[in-house]
């Protein structure tokens, strides 16, 4: 035990809440019952923090079972910042049969040929996804485990997550990727959002979407107007409405996303404004939408009439081409103003 | 800077001489029930033009802090040349209440110092009482000579190109300082307000700021873009969702100098920006708005204004970058705040 | 002169001031309230009106509809109108009559577990579903919503991302629609399939055959069970779909540390037998023969 590795242990101790702490070094599996029981209810932190060391220096164990624990945690909570989705492009038909014991294999031995100093740990977790935790070095430097990189991917989808990447160690990661899931390039996805079940869920489609049916079920009513006259003679539209919004952002609860931001490069176009509209340049701004969970405050403004109907493919394409970053250009010189899209 | 404080005289408020505000050309006659004066919202206001005659090192204390604005009533018998013992007075009283047992967070163990001070020229006509500064500063119980004092709490009360009407129907002895401004701990805010209650009859209350207001400074900073670099200017909504959604859109500064002079060339007025022009400026973003999203932003609230030159938010907060175009700022806000005075 | 300073010293001008607030702001209560009755009141003289007229309306709507109903009903009984329009009111009726076949045609072909169609966005898209089903029993539905307005374009979709939809929409979305979809039904059926053999494996099987290995588009499962004997061996089965639109594997091995149990023509014949019959079937049948625990 050195003082890297108890540093990083003191880290993970601090972030895990005690309720959780005792399960989650049962599951780490380094210490034995009789010492799980001397830490159990152990108060304060500090002190069960003290004694865990000691516990560890007893058992012999290294940075390389602090990093376990380390990594235990954070596939089971991954709310650690930001996550940034990248999709995988050109794939052999390879890529449709890869096997855990092989990706591990290449990817360990594609990143350490880039570069030397690097720790790397891999995992598949319950839900058939694997998940990689690198701590990167340098020619001079150990690897630093204070600040590692995650990754989430499942196998046989061109979809990677990550978090805590710096630019510096990017081209690294990607290419060592790219190589070992039988891919030939790797691009941003422009989605990103601290919640990586949200944004596994849009790209992957795995949300409650709605479709339109030929015997269309009946929407739960989630939140009835209060007077029951107007609720009799608008229950049609609120009908419609609801549907509306389903099918652009999700039943129930959507995928939990904080943000979207279109960057507008389109002519400006108003009534009146003749000086304005005659001009070539673009009219330039970026527009974000912000909230704690972002589809859900979107289908209210459908539901509520704060946002007109039919929907703009703006906002719909949030969840159709599971971005949150959108540059908007004009189609081309004669469309008319409301044939503008996303573009890719 | 002592010669310089004796010398400020307090303007009598019943002066009847004065230069006529060239801020209020067009106005709208609003009579209040007091029937007492007349309030008036402007439907013009005039262009931003820079100043460079109010002291530098007295402007730092007021550039790029946040401001917690408040609205004051008249201030009875206050006298710009008695600074010194008001000085005197309010430290004795912070130390009067700290011994009752309220929580002031000075610092702990700490001595401090109150400072009024006057800043000179920031008014506009000569009926506009002088800015009065106050700055608490902590001092260690062992200062070594020469150590930095921290300046724990500051405040000012001001009024430029207060409404002439208004103040020549006050009473003599009363002085007009209608905005008042602080940033520090809010329990020393309050013993400050208590102090000035006690020692002024006069009333404190909150100021917000309402989408209107905002939209006019919005206005007035994008009017000085030629002059002085923006950099940007971003509005803020929020909408009643739930849960609630803030929306921010950020202009790009030339394309907002575009679309306002485009409107502003239209109108023949020189000098003056009108109401008209404000409402379709943000009338024409809001429309660039809906034609992308669809969404109507007049179901939410305009929350804030920033650009480089100042932020300002709705729930009375303001920060001021751009000091050579602090006066309209402050014409601005004087106004809301003798908008709040009861008569 | 003196008194009256200190009056206004202690705030009595701040107490008239507000005692004046406070009798205006009554004022402008009790007018307010009055003119909200007389509000209230018009409004509700409004609504009974608007709801006369409304009623009045649903009455004329009722009996134009009825009236049309009748006239069509008179129209298609005495059949004598002029020549021209008579040929154009049969092209009408056989359009209509062919809608009508499509309409029948296209709920029969769901009904045998094709897809189904419905429009939206006014006729400027369509949404398929497919439905996913294994020996007799439904399963998940999946769904494709197909934008129509100037080349065929999927917008929306909750295909699983392993299975190859760009792919397969490169190849014929545009050119053949109905290919794509049978493709793509193939595509979903089989991995329905063998997803629904695990599960069947898992629950029909448990305790007895154990799932070793999984990937996400069930094209490699990893089985293993347990041959009695004087000693229990272990034999550990690997299947390898290799064709996505086919639910029986393409590759059977087996592994096992008694390499002579393997070399028995009874292990030789059960490779080729996996590869005919659904896994969860074949491993029963072993399991009432006592082949497996």
């Amino acid at each position: 035990m050195d003082a890297a590795a108890e540093a990083l242990l003191r880290q993970t101790v601090r972030r895990i809440p005690s309720s959780k702490l005792n399960g989650v070094l049962g599951r780490w599996g380094c210490l034995s019952e009789a010492q799980l029981g001397s830490l159990e209810s152990m108060q304060p932190k500090w002190l069960l923090c003290d004694n865990l060391i000691s516990l560890c220096r007893e058992n012999d164990l290294s940075m390389k079972h602090v990093a376990e624990v380390e990594m235990l945690y954070c596939i089971e909570n991954p709310k650690r910042g930001m996550w940034y989705a990248y999709q995988m492009v050109e794939t052999d038909d390879e890529a449709q049969s890869l096997e855990l014991m092989h990706f591990r294999e290449r990817f360990k031995a594609h990143l350490k040929d880039l570069i030397g100093h690097v720790s790397i740990k891999l995992k598949r977790h319950q839900d058939e996804s694997v998940w990689i935790r690198i701590a990167w070095g340098d020619n001079f430097n150990r690897p630093n485990h204070l600040k590692p990189t995650y990754v989430m991917h499942h196998l046989q989808t061109p979809y990677v997550f990550v978090s805590g990447l710096t630019n510096k160690h990017k081209p690294l990661l990607f290419q060592a990727l790219v190589l070992a899931a039988g891919y030939s390039s790797i691009k941003n996805a422009h989605l990103n959002g601290r919640c990586i079940t949200a944004l596994r869920d849009l790209l992957m489609r795995q949300y409650k979407q709605v479709f339109p049916s030929s015997c269309p079920k009946p929407l739960k009513e989630s939140n009835p107007l209060p007077n029951p006259n107007i609720e009799n003679e608008h229950a049609k539209l609120v009908e419609h409405k609801q549907r509306a919004a389903a099918e652009a952002f999700g039943y129930e609860d959507p995928p939990k996303l904080e943000r979207a931001t279109y960057k507008l490069e389109t002519k400006y176009r108003e009534h009146g404004n003749e000086s304005l509209n005659g001009r070539d340049e673009p009219f330039r701004g970026v527009v974000k939408f912000t909230s704690s969970n972002l589809l859900e405050s979107l289908k209210y403004c459908i539901t509520s009439g704060m946002a007109s109907t039919p929907l703009t493919p703006l906002l719909s394409s949030i969840t159709q081409k599971g971005r949150n970053y959108f540059v908007i250009r004009d189609k081309g010189p004669s469309i008319a103003s409301d044939t503008l899209g996303p573009d890719h | 800077m002592e010669a310089q404080k004796s010398a400020t005289m307090t303007p009598r408020t019943n002066v009847a001489s004065g230069r006529r505000s060239l801020g209020f050309e067009k106005t709208n006659l609003r009579y209040t029930p007091g029937q007492l004066t007349a309030l008036r919202i402007p439907t013009s206001r005039r262009k931003p033009n820079t100043r460079n005659d109010i002291d530098p090192e007295q402007l730092a204390y007021i550039a790029n802090i946040e401001w917690k604005l408040s609205y004051v009533t008249p201030l009875y018998k206050f006298r710009h040349t008695q600074l010194v013992l008001y000085s005197k007075q309010l430290s004795a009283f912070i130390v009067a209440e700290k011994q009752k047992g309220i929580a002031v967070e000075v610092g702990p163990e700490m001595g401090f110092k109150v400072v009024f001070s006057v800043v000179l020229g920031m008014t506009e006509t000569d009926e506009d009482a002088e800015t009065v500064f106050i700055k608490i500063c902590s001092k260690p119980a062992f200062a070594v000579e020469g150590s930095a004092v921290k300046v724990v709490w500051s405040g000012w009360f001001t009024c430029v190109n207060g409404n002439l009407d208004y103040m020549r129907s006050l009473p003599s002895d009363f002085v007009s300082l209608p905005l008042f401004c602080t940033n520090g701990p809010e329990s020393i805010t309050a013993l400050v307000k208590s102090w000035f209650t006690r020692m002024f009859d006069c009333y404190f209350g909150p100021l917000s700021l309402n989408s209107s207001i905002l939209q006019w400074l919005g206005a007035l900073w994008t009017e000085c873009h030629p002059a002085s670099n923006i950099r940007y200017l971003k509005l803020a909504w929020n909408l009643p969702t739930l849960p609630p959604l803030d929306i921010s859109y950020t202009v790009h500064p030339q394309d907002a100098w575009n679309l306002w002079s485009s409107i502003r060339q239209n109108d023949s007025m020189e000098d003056g920006i009108s109401i008209e022009e404000v409402r379709r400026f943000m009338k024409g973003l809001e429309s660039h708005f809906f034609r992308h999203f669809r969404m109507h932003l007049s179901a939410g609230m305009l929350t804030r204004i920033c650009t480089s030159l100042g932020s300002a938010h709705c729930d009375g907060t303001i920060k001021i970058t751009g000091t050579q175009y602090i006066t309209p700022v402050l014409m601005l806000l004087t106004e809301c705040a003798q908008l709040k005075m009861p008569i | 002169m003196e008194e009256a300073r200190a009056f206004l010293k202690e705030g009595v001008l701040r107490h008239l001031s507000m005692l004046e607030e406070e009798s205006v702001l009554l004022a402008t209560r009790q007018k307010e309230a009055l003119q909200q009755q007389t509000r209230v009141e018009e409004l509700r003289s409004k609504l009974e009106k608007l709801r006369a007229q409304r009623d009045q309306l649903r009455a004329k709507v009722k009996t134009t509809v009825s009236l049309q109903q009748l006239t069509s009903v008179v129209d298609q009984e005495n059949v004598e109108p002029q020549e021209e329009s008579r040929e154009e009111s049969l092209q009408l009726f056989q359009l209509k009559a062919r809608l009508t076949q499509v309409k029948d045609l296209l709920r029969a072909h769901h009904l045998i577990g094709g897809y189904d169609v419905v429009e939206t966005r006014r006729g400027k898209g369509v949404c398929f579903s497919l439905a996913t089903a294994f020996e007799g029993r439904y399963l998940e539905t999946y769904n494709l919503e197909v934008d129509l307005a100037r080349t065929i374009r999927i917008c929306r979709h909750n295909v699983p991302p392993f299975i190859p939809l760009e792919k397969l929409a490169q190849q014929n979305l545009q050119e053949d629609i109905k290919a794509f979809l049978v493709t793509l039904s193939q595509h979903l059926n089989a991995f329905a399939g063998r997803q629904e053999q695990v599960r069947l494996v898992k629950e029909l099987l448990q305790g007895s055959v154990l799932v070793m290995e999984t990937n996400s588009l069930y094209s490699i499962v990893v089985l293993m069970c347990t041959v009695p004997g004087q000693k229990e061996t272990e034999v550990l089965l690997t299947l390898e779909y290799g064709d996505p639109t086919q639910y029986l594997p393409t590759r059977v091995t087996f592994e096992s540390e008694d390499k002579t149990l393997l070399e028995s023509p009874q292990w030789k014949e059960s490779q080729s037998l996996l590869q005919q019959t659904p896994v969860h079937t074949a491993l029963l049948a072993w399991k009432k023969e006592r082949r497996i625990c």
